[in-house]
């Protein structure tokens, strides 16, 4: 789990692992060159209260690429299946229990991906609360390298990997700043086949524009960042010898050209229901936030240990 | 309190009648669920064991599948009954099956029905009178199965002298009781005349009304079907309440459905369960320092904790410790701002200086008249005027409120758990500061809570915590149903004193007891009280009549019961509660708020653009699915009920996926 000072996020995502029906895990969190304490914190909180699993943190002093995160705490687990869990996300009670089956049925397959549920929320002052949620759209066509190849088709946490593909696919590209999964995936997906479960165990969390900047995810914040670095991606899979007669570089922008003309013609009737949707939605959960707020604020004592690290995180709501 | 007529009086009734047809099911049998569609909730549970993840939701794809079938059957020719076949063609191409697996479903589904059949004690008991009385008795019904089936249905159920030739069934003769077109069918093959008929069935207008236009004398008698509700709302989850509910219909058929013992040995005992197993699991699996109940929400529990320790469970002492979340909020009172002096008065309230004295602790320096009435702003700028002496009177109250909390040992080094309904866990959050600031961090507060509200998210970094029916991982839609349910748990899952609003030096709670609590108590809160904490014992033990026990309490089948009362609740649920105050004010005095909200006088004169804010109050202030249901339950406000259903979808009465 990587984390870059969001403690309120982080503190849902441990509770998400400890939730999980299947009992056999270990948790290694790794702290991206964010304050210590308030990590430490969260984890000490949570381990209260654990009566499963494990969990390690840890500490890297300067902050790196998302990937070496990635990779940092893969050396140090040796666990027989792994997952990348951001620490905004979170699973159903019954992700783990049904990934790692499908994966334990399945030899050939290196991955398990589960259905995912894209949950919109609003982080504002130190809470969070949800909007609408929709079907993130995936199929087991997707998960094939052609249905992968034009872009990026799930978010890390709805996939479990089996260790043994990081023999043959390795480690993930250090050198990405975004799109570091989608990469290592085309490479896992050629190491073997990709198990799809359609029922929907994982929820990738995307806040809404009117979020603190802090709690952004990748994608909504840096869409230009994703995009050059998508095409960076094609240019070096473009001086790759082919393979089979096809090269990769090519076969990405075919496919992508192809699903964007897709969405073009499909898309614009789906997005405006869906924007009015939201819009509509967010209005009402606010309204009931600031009705929620105006019964319930509470303004606690300063000299709590993990309201000196997170300073700003003062006032929530609730009973 | 209405009794029902035994068979004896029904027969003594009708001393004409030389023929006794009757109803098949709910009438002569019923099942050991609540409701006939549970039947394809114990087929789900036994596919996805026997045959993996696929068939999740397999029940509502059941219950879909026959409305289709149904759809088509009456477009075809609207006189006769669909078949089982036609059923299950329905489900295979809504399933992707093979022919195999469909002749697997419905050998499941006979193979279940003869699993969980049962006779209806009065069904017994009329057609054994009936018989001993000389006469003649068949069976009349409208179903999909054939009679084959109901035969062996019958024959489980004890009725050894039914043969295949005393059943007549609806999909057999293309016509239905309910419209009239099988009653021809059954007089012409016994060759009597109507009026030497009498009929027992559940259905008001199939075993009613259409019988009665042709002459035959009917006696109907649905006490059967008190136990239903929403048919789609049906899944593995909702077993457990199904089976004590089913058990309470079985029992009480021949006296009367008694509301307050079903909703109390059945939703808050499996509530009052959860707490305790929850607490039990925590026990034997970490070492605790404490393990304290939450007043009130945990009264319940504490009683069974208690209990079961008497009867010998090896189960550590615990505390009920007394706590609310206005006393903690104003214990840890440091400031006092504009921004936080709304907790003290709300916006709508009217108070008194007298009131407003009562609820900060202190005397209050005003030039107006103590009883007079005040606004909120008013009364908000009363309390920031004497900042300084609210604040003091808080920092006594907290030193009392420690003082109550060393006396329950809650300040103990160690890791102790808080057992409490929860919603969002801020008021033991700031508790678990509280006391670890007193304790120099050495007591650590964990919080067990039914439920979680997505607000809690916050919190968890505070406090370690976890939620037993829900946790705020689940969808918008079930944070936004839970939210309109809290009001009523509340209220159910209590105690029969009211809320501690301070503590005596010695740090003896103070607790305040309003008048619409105390009536509510007397009138039935004891007696939902009284049933949780016995059916909880049942379960607990092993011992509860409907076979329901520790193992079927599962976050899912807590949840699914806050879900069958909370959100699709019956017009007699909705019948008890609407005599319920909730109370909630900081000084909890004053006459609370109804928990069904009052119908508007007028519902006519409601505009479109008057719901936005009727749903805001609602979700606030009432137990918003109840009152929905109240409005929907009534011809004038149905439509008020039927707009908000459709605005906010997660308020229709479907909440299984």
């Amino acid at each position: 789990m990587r984390t870059y000072e969001r403690p309120v996020l982080l503190a849902r995502a441990i509770a998400s692992v400890q939730l999980q029906k299947f009992t056999d895990w270990e948790l290694v969190i790794v702290n991206n060159g964010g304050q210590q304490a308030g990590v430490d914190a969260v984890v000490r909180t949570a381990m209260n209260a654990t009566p499963s699993g494990s969990i390690r943190v840890i500490h890297l002093s300067e902050r790196v690429g998302m990937e070496e995160a990635s990779n940092r705490g893969l050396a140090d687990s040796d666990s027989e299946f792994f997952v990348i869990h951001d620490d905004d996300d979170s699973w159903d009670a019954r992700f783990l229990e049904v990934a790692v089956a499908a994966l334990r049925s399945s030899p050939n397959a290196v991955a398990v991906v589960t259905g995912v549920t894209r949950i919109y929320e609003t982080f504002r002052g130190g809470t969070v609360w949800p909007v609408s949620h929709e079907n993130f759209p995936l199929s087991r066509g997707r998960l094939t390298y052609r249905g992968m190849i034009g872009g990026n088709t799930f978010p890390p946490i709805a996939a479990v990997f089996r260790r043994s593909v990081l023999n043959t696919a390795g480690n993930f590209d250090s050198s990405l700043p975004v799109l570091g999964d989608w990469e290592f995936n085309l490479r896992a997906v050629v190491a073997g086949e990709f198990q799809f479960v359609p029922e929907r165990l994982a929820h990738y969390h995307t806040r809404t524009p009117e979020s603190d900047a802090v709690s952004g995810n990748s994608i909504t914040i840096g869409e230009d960042l994703h995009r050059d670095v998508k095409l960076q991606l094609q240019d070096r899979w473009l001086k790759e010898p082919a393979v089979n007669g096809v090269n990769k570089g090519a076969l990405s922008i075919a496919a992508a050209a192809e699903a964007l003309t897709g969405e073009l013609q499909v898309k614009t009737p789906i997005v405006h229901v869906d924007i009015e949707h939201i819009a509509n939605r967010t209005a009402e959960i606010i309204k009931l936030q600031r009705s929620s707020r105006r019964i319930a604020r509470s303004v606690r004592h300063p000299g709590h240990g993990i309201r000196a690290v997170v300073g700003a995180v003062r006032r929530t709501i609730g009973k | 309190m209405t009794v029902q007529l035994t068979a004896e009086q029904v027969l003594d009734e009708h001393p004409q009648a030389s023929v006794l047809t009757i109803d098949f099911f709910d009438t002569l049998i019923t099942r050991s669920v609540a409701q006939p569609t549970h039947v394809f909730a114990v087929m789900e549970q036994h596919l996805v064991a026997s045959h993996g993840d696929f068939w999740r939701g397999f029940a509502v794809a059941r219950v879909e599948a026959e409305q289709r079938a149904r759809h088509n059957a009456a477009s075809e020719n609207e006189h006769r009954d669909v078949t089982f076949d036609e059923i299950v063609d329905q489900l295979a191409q809504q399933l992707h099956l093979a022919r195999a697996d469909g002749d697997m479903l419905m050998t499941l589904e006979r193979d279940t029905e003869l699993q969980l059949v049962q006779a209806v004690p009065f069904g017994a008991a009329i057609t054994e009178a009936a018989r001993a009385r000389g006469l003649r008795v068949l069976v009349v019904s409208d179903n999909y199965m054939p009679a084959t089936h109901l035969l062996q249905m019958a024959h489980r159920a004890g009725y050894s002298w039914i043969t295949e030739a005393d059943i007549f069934v609806s999909c057999e003769h293309d016509g239905m009781k309910h419209n009239g077109m099988l009653w021809p069918v059954v007089l012409s093959a016994l060759n009597v005349p109507a009026g030497s008929i009498l009929h027992v069935g559940d259905d008001a207008r199939a075993d009613g009304e259409v019988p009665t236009s042709l002459g035959i004398t009917t006696y109907v008698r649905d006490t059967m079907r008190t136990s239903h509700r929403d048919m789609i709302n049906t899944a593995p989850a909702v077993l457990p309440l199904s089976r004590i509910e089913a058990q309470y219909r079985n029992a009480m058929d021949d006296t009367h459905w008694d509301v307050a013992e079903v909703v109390g040995g059945g939703l808050v005992a499996m509530i009052v369960a959860a707490q305790v197993i929850d607490a039990h699991f925590v026990v034997g699996h970490r070492s605790v320092a404490g393990v304290h109940f939450a007043a009130r929400d945990g009264y319940l529990a504490y009683q069974v904790w208690n209990s079961l320790r008497s009867r010998g469970w090896e189960l550590p002492e615990a505390t009920y410790t007394a706590f609310s979340r206005s006393v903690v909020w104003r214990a840890c009172l440091s400031e006092l701002t504009r921004d936080n002096v709304g907790r003290f008065v709300g916006d709508d309230e009217v108070l008194t200086v007298a009131r407003l004295e009562r609820r900060v602790g202190c005397a209050l320096d005003s030039q107006l008249d103590r009883d007079a009435p005040i606004d909120a702003s008013t009364a908000r700028d009363i309390v920031l005027d004497n900042v300084d002496a609210v604040l003091l009177a808080s920092n006594s109250l907290r030193t009392r409120l420690l003082t109550y909390l060393t006396s329950h040992e809650v300040l103990l080094s160690g890791h102790h758990i808080v057992v409490d309904l929860g919603w969002t866990g801020s008021t033991i959050a700031d508790l678990a500061e509280l006391v670890a600031s007193e304790s120099g961090d050495l007591a650590v507060l964990e919080g067990r809570l039914t439920g979680l509200y997505w607000e809690a998210t916050p919190q968890r970094m505070r406090i370690a915590m976890h939620g037993f029916a829900m946790d705020e991982f689940g969808s918008t839609d079930d944070n936004v149903r839970l939210l309109g349910v809290i009001k009523l748990l509340e209220a159910l899952v209590t105690a029969p004193h009211g809320s501690v609003v301070d503590y005596e030096e010695d740090g003896t709670p103070i607790f305040v007891e309003t008048a619409p609590e105390l009536r509510a108590y007397e009138a039935m809160m004891r007696q939902v009280g009284n049933a949780a904490v016995r059916g909880a014992l049942a379960i607990l033990d092993g011992t509860h009549p409907s076979g329901v026990t520790a193992v079927d309490i599962t976050k899912e089948s807590v949840w699914a019961a806050i879900m069958q009362v909370g959100h699709s609740p019956r017009a007699d649920e909705i019948e008890l509660l609407s005599h319920v105050n909730h109370v909630t004010s900081i000084d909890h005095e004053g006459n609370g708020r109804p928990l069904i909200a009052v119908a508007p006088t007028e519902p006519s004169k409601v505009t479109l653009e008057d719901l936005p804010g009727m749903y805001d109050t609602l979700i606030h202030r009432h137990w918003l699915q109840g009152s929905l249901r109240a409005l929907a339950n009534n011809a004038d406000s149905r439509w008020i009920a039927d707009e908000m259903y459709k605005l906010h979808t997660m308020t229709s009465p479907r909440w299984v996926p």
